[in-house]
């Protein structure tokens, strides 16, 4: 139970690169935030300067009020899980979990049932004997996991635990995580870089890019409203148009839609699956350059004059083909100028 | 009629595997197996194939040699100061070299390779020109420091791998779960690192029990090791037997060695090492 | 082996990280400098001024004009060079063939050849003197075997100049081969496949596909037998002819049997000159080796 804040941090590597950049964030109590980011957006060094495995350059880390920055990582009330689980390879399943109980100096017995416990909780009961390479990738998360979660840490972190398994294994660990996060309300940092993970798993998230902030929001919020182009362009797919507004027009090519906002540049944000198109009698906005047949739906791949191409989803791909001229009708959307939106459809769902 | 015939792959005979086998065991065992039967030969007169009589009537008497049972003493001595000095000082080290950050890291690093750039004896003679004016010669200490400098590469090298291929991350997650700095090294990177250290200590004892060159030129005639009467047994001694026995105790720790070791020199990274 | 940049752990300052690390790494470097790299060029400087009958150091290459017109020194310095280069040579024919064995063969005798190959390494070049002279010495098994098949005694090896030669080699063998198959090791099957499927036989593909691939490690291997065998003195000294000797026999009986270290370390400075290039070489190529790495 406890509140993570987080203020002005900065993490400057030499003079040129600035890997997190005045950076502020409150995870409030039992709450799962996922910092989403493509590599290299700052958001491991975020997880490990709170860790306590790197020092800020300037800034804040404060547990419940208490100023954590000049604390060395064992004197810090955070547990970290690693991408490579990082599990002692010469201790057994049971002496990784004890380890970090042995240095709080607890008794013996009360030291197994901790470990018993933890491993129940994780579903590994009875592995307390297990050598690590005798477990399955999947199990071994679950102990680092354990590891970290034994100790009854005040902040959870995660950095990218799933990233070395497969698919299937990693939506199920998802569950089991969200699961066990809920259950115990641990307030838990996680990093990721695939959407996917972030969406099913966060109560917030937090998209980053050069170490700086795009936004903050619940994960509808962020598909629904996101509030720059490189966050729409990066959760989901969108189409973005750039063009100019002209008299209450955006322009592009052949392509043109009301826009009520002042003249100048502008991004025009639409998702595929609100761009609707029709067969053109002649010209057409654009032409259809392929149609992709997924079963559910299908994907046309539209392609301007100017040669930029777009998609837009349609309910049944054998009725396109590609060459056919066709019309566009963004049925929501957005505009995005300087970075921010501009505007935002009403209809926008 | 004709029987229907399947294709089947042709046995091949490996006749280069076994050319080669047959000529290195010819030319690597059998001498050795020629000194293991004089060993146990209590007689083995000429042109016999075998020896007249086995027995361990040779063993009694070598052992009874006052001259072996001090070079055993003064040879395991050596071996024993030499190692434990290098692994004090080039331990922490090798430590160092793999995992802080200081100035001439890297040329300090490779300095070690300065003697590998010459003919060994030739620097063993210019070390001993320094020696003789500090009175080293003839000299137990002598002896430790020219060996010592001998072991240097290795129990650095080796040990420089060991610790950078212990993952990072482990380390981390023991301070995460609130273990210090030295606990981790303690309780995390020595076992992690172990095994590799280890072999390098056995290797450099091994190599220090062995070293014939520095203690011949340093502390003869004061400082006998084994290989040293081993030398004067091959030159003086007409009983032949004598230097089997002794030839036979001599490869005790290169048996350990060959044991415990060579794990890690089949490994790619040791030839790499000698910079193949 | 390599050195990778390291990470703060801790964020520990650095500044006091960088002492420690100094001071960590002195007693060895420092060592390091007093017994080698003081030792080479105070053998350079002492024997080039030498002290006159007034007691001044003076500028001389006495010693080294005397060892370079030397009957004898010349000869021994000959007799170094000769074995030298005959065991660096029987050294390649014999270890290229078994490293590129060991390279393609698989199975146990493979196993059993690599091992074979490599036990030298753990026997000690005493004991294996020893072991030749039982041998290949006068009334030795060899004798014994000829004599009970009816055949003529051999000429032994032992104290010829062929004797340390022998021994030399088979010292050498295990390094020499794990060079080789390090360098073959770079050789991939594909290269040598996609040469097979052009219709290159088994001798082209040796020329042209593996020995330019490898010519670096046969360098090395080369450089690191050259020093080896340059200052041999054990063998040399156990096995070889007494006169002419080899240079390590004769450092060794100049400085301690004559008392003449001024001598004897002239002949080390002129082995040192010998020896330059390939131990530079050697040791270009360790360093390239661990950066690449």
């Amino acid at each position: 139970m406890a509140v993570l804040d987080i203020k002005g941090v900065s993490k400057f590597f030499g003079s040129a690169v600035r890997a997190v950049d005045d950076f502020d964030l409150t995870v409030g109590n039992g709450e799962l935030v996922c910092l989403l980011g493509p590599s290299g957006s700052g958001k491991s060094t975020l997880l490990r300067m709170i860790g306590g495995f790197e020092t800020p350059s300037a800034g804040s880390i404060t547990i419940d009020g208490d100023e954590v920055i000049h604390l060395p990582p064992e004197r810090r009330p955070t547990g970290m899980v690693f991408q490579s689980h990082a599990l002692w390879t010469h201790m057994n399943v049971f002496k990784n979990l004890a380890f970090g109980l042995k240095l709080r100096r607890l008794p013996a017995d009360e030291i197994r049932r901790k470990v018993e416990d933890v491993l129940k909780l994780v579903g590994l009961t009875g592995y307390g004997t297990r050598q690590t390479h005798q477990l399955s990738g999947g199990q071994q998360q679950r102990v680092a996991l354990a590891r970290s979660l034994v100790l009854e840490p005040k902040i959870l972190l995660l950095d990218e635990p799933f990233a070395s398994l497969d698919q299937h294994l990693r939506e199920r660990l998802r569950e089991e995580v969200r699961d066990i996060q809920q259950r115990m309300g641990i307030t838990t940092l996680f990093v990721t870089h695939g959407q996917d993970e972030a969406l099913s798993m966060a109560d917030r998230i937090v998209v980053m890019r050069d170490g700086r902030i795009e936004q903050v929001a619940a994960p509808d919020m962020l598909y629904r409203e996101p509030a720059t182009p490189f966050v729409a362009g990066f959760i989901g797919t969108m189409n973005l148009i750039e063009g100019e507004v002209k008299g209450g027009k955006f322009v592009r090519a052949s392509f043109s839609h009301p826009l009520p906002i002042a003249d100048g540049p502008a991004i025009f944000a639409v998702r595929p699956e609100a761009l609707a198109i029709a067969p053109a009698t002649g010209e057409g906005a654009a032409r259809i350059h392929r149609v992709t047949d997924y079963g559910t739906h299908g994907l046309v791949d539209l392609e301007l004059p100017d040669g930029t191409r777009h998609k837009a989803m349609v309910s049944e791909a054998r009725d396109w083909k590609a060459g056919q001229p066709v019309t566009l009708a963004p049925r929501a959307f957005a505009a995005y100028r300087d970075n921010a939106v501009a505007y935002r459809s009403s209809t926008a769902s | 009629m004709a029987a229907a015939t399947t294709y089947r792959e042709p046995r091949r005979v490996d006749w280069a595997g076994i050319g080669f086998a047959v000529v290195l065991t010819l030319c690597i065992i059998l001498p050795l197996l020629v000194v293991g039967t004089w060993a146990f030969a209590n007689v083995w007169r000429y042109p016999s194939v075998l020896p007249q009589e086995f027995g361990l009537r040779y063993w009694n008497a070598t052992l009874a040699r006052a001259d072996v049972w001090t070079a055993i003493t003064t040879s395991i001595s050596l071996a024993v100061v030499v190692t434990l000095i290098s692994a004090i000082i080039c331990l922490p080290a090798a430590f160092a070299f793999a995992r802080l950050q200081f100035p001439g890291r890297s040329i300090l690093f490779f300095s070690f390779l300065a003697g590998q750039a010459f003919p060994k004896f030739g620097l063993l003679v210019a070390i001993a020109g320094i020696f003789l004016q500090l009175n080293l010669i003839g000299n137990f200490w002598g002896v430790v420091l020219i060996q010592l400098v001998g072991t240097l590469l290795f129990m650095i090298w080796i040990p420089v791998a060991a610790f950078q291929g212990v993952d990072r991350r482990m380390e981390e997650a023991a301070r995460d779960v609130g273990a210090s700095p030295l606990r981790v090294f303690w309780s995390i990177t020595l076992p992690q690192a172990g095994p590799t250290i280890g072999a390098a200590v056995l290797l450099t004892f091994v190599n220090t029990f062995y070293e014939t060159e520095g203690a011949w030129l340093i502390g003869a005639p004061a400082i006998r090791t084994m290989p040293v009467l081993m030398i004067s047994f091959i030159n003086n001694q007409p009983v032949i037997q004598y230097g089997a026995v002794l030839s036979v105790l001599l490869w005790i720790p290169s048996f350990f060695a060959l044991l415990f070791a060579r794990r890690v020199i089949s490994g790619g990274s040791f030839a790499r090492g000698f910079g193949a | 082996m390599s050195l990778s940049p390291t990470s703060d752990i801790v964020g520990a300052s650095k500044k006091s990280g960088g002492l420690i690390g100094l001071l960590l790494v002195a007693v060895p470097v420092l060592l390091i400098g007093w017994m080698i790299i003081y030792p080479i060029i105070a053998a350079v400087i002492t024997t080039l001024w030498l002290r006159n009958d007034a007691g001044a150091y003076v500028f001389s290459t006495q010693t080294y004009r005397f060892f370079f017109t030397d009957g004898y020194s010349l000869a021994n310095l000959g007799l170094t060079l000769w074995t030298t280069v005959v065991c660096a040579i029987i050294l390649l024919v014999v270890c290229l063939p078994i490293a590129l064995y060991l390279r393609f063969a698989t199975g146990r005798l493979a196993v059993y050849v690599q091992g074979l190959a490599i036990f030298p390494l753990f026997v000690p070049s005493i004991i294996l003197s020893y072991a030749f002279i039982r041998v290949l010495g006068p009334n030795g098994m060899l004798d014994i075997l000829l004599n009970a098949a009816h055949l003529p005694k051999i000429r032994s090896p032992y104290l010829t100049p062929w004797g340390p030669v022998i021994g030399l080699v088979w010292d050498h063998i295990p390094l020499t081969v794990l060079i080789l198959m390090a360098g073959l090791g770079s050789v991939s099957d594909a290269s040598i496949e996609a040469a097979k499927d052009v219709g290159a036989g088994p001798v082209t593909r040796l020329w042209y596909i593996i020995l330019p691939r490898i010519s670096n490690s046969i360098l090395v291997a080369a450089s690191f037998a050259v020093l080896g065998i340059f200052s041999a003195f054990t063998l040399p000294y156990v096995l070889g002819p007494a006169a002419p000797e080899m240079m390590g026999p004769f450092m060794q009986r100049t400085f301690r049997d004559l008392y003449d270290p001024p001598n004897a370390i002239t002949q080390a400075v002129v082995s040192f000159g010998f020896c330059i290039v390939f131990g530079l070489f050697y040791v270009r190529s360790v360093v390239r080796n661990q950066r690449a790495r």
